[in-house]
């Protein structure tokens, strides 16, 4: 992993041992997926928009289904313009904007979607996954409920 | 339109000015593009407006038709907009086939310009 770029090693590692985690808390204790957004998170799901720590945990915390089941098929990575990163995982529609705040990576986006179009297809979710990971904030003020849940 | 939030009315303005482009002439989506600009197209990345625009003109298919079957737009932190496609194409002949593309905007001197883009087809590893 050496001679990745540095935007490629940070999403991998998220799309490889992040994001188990994030299921492994999907599965078994919902509630606990709070300690990885801030108040200025956006959620989408299923093109319901939610805001804010609660209203997001609150949201996947209702969702009536126990576990899910995914699988990542093919995952990208990029840089942004204000050296962020951006990672999206197909075989999981499931998309996260990821901000660096006190040194901890956060979601502060996500966006959720299952790819049912007008014909019959198999009853898999499908779903992408796009993650957004801004720089060490110098000008962004850290605001005061900052988890640090994410730590390589 | 007028009640929608603003980055849903830009984003989805974008989304239908690109896949026109994409279907009908898509050696103009330059515009679109900056020279910061990053694409990954199936897992190969292309940086820059000449690059982006050469490899979106040498795409193997004569006609392509985009279906957007769910679009949905977030703002960013940094006042960007993350837009996320769901839909199906068909190139050619070929079968119909699911895609997910996704889309970075900034906006620039007053222009919303695409700073990412990333795409894939819905192919999985199963029957």
């Amino acid at each position: 992993m050496g001679d990745m770029p540095i935007w490629e090693q940070i999403g991998s590692n998220l799309m490889w041992n992040k994001i188990p985690h994030y299921y492994q808390l999907f599965d078994n204790d919902r509630t606990q997926l709070g300690a990885i957004y801030v108040d200025t998170s956006c959620l989408k799901w299923e093109g319901q928009p939610f805001q804010g720590k609660a209203p997001i945990v609150e949201k996947l915390s209702s969702l009536p289904f126990q576990k899910i089941q995914h699988s990542i098929t093919a995952q990208d990575h990029q840089p942004t313009p204000h050296s962020c990163i951006i990672s999206t995982a197909v075989g999981q529609l499931k998309m996260f904007l990821l901000k660096n705040i006190s040194n901890a990576w956060v979601y502060t986006n996500d966006m959720f979607r299952l790819a049912l179009h007008n014909f019959g297809c198999p009853p898999l979710s499908r779903h992408s996954r796009c993650f957004f990971l801004p720089p060490l904030p110098s000008a962004i003020p850290t605001p005061p409920d900052a988890p640090n849940i994410m730590h390589r | 339109m007028g009640d929608k939030p603003i980055w849903e009315q830009i984003g989805s303005s974008f989304i239908q000015h690109y896949y026109q482009l994409f279907d009908n002439v898509r050696t103009q989506l330059g515009a679109i593009y900056i020279d910061a600009s990053c694409l990954t197209w199936e897992g190969q990345q292309f940086q820059g407006k000449a690059a982006i625009v050469e490899k979106l003109s040498s795409l193997p298919f004569q006609k392509i038709q985009h279906s957007i079957t769910a679009q949905d737009h977030q703002p960013t932190p940094d006042s960007c907009i993350i837009s996320m496609v769901v839909g199906q194409l068909k190139a050619d002949e070929d079968p119909i086939v699911g895609f997910h593309q996704m889309f970075l905007l900034k906006n620039i001197n007053y222009a919303w310009v695409c700073t990412n883009d990333m795409f894939r087809l819905a192919l999985y590893n199963f029957g």
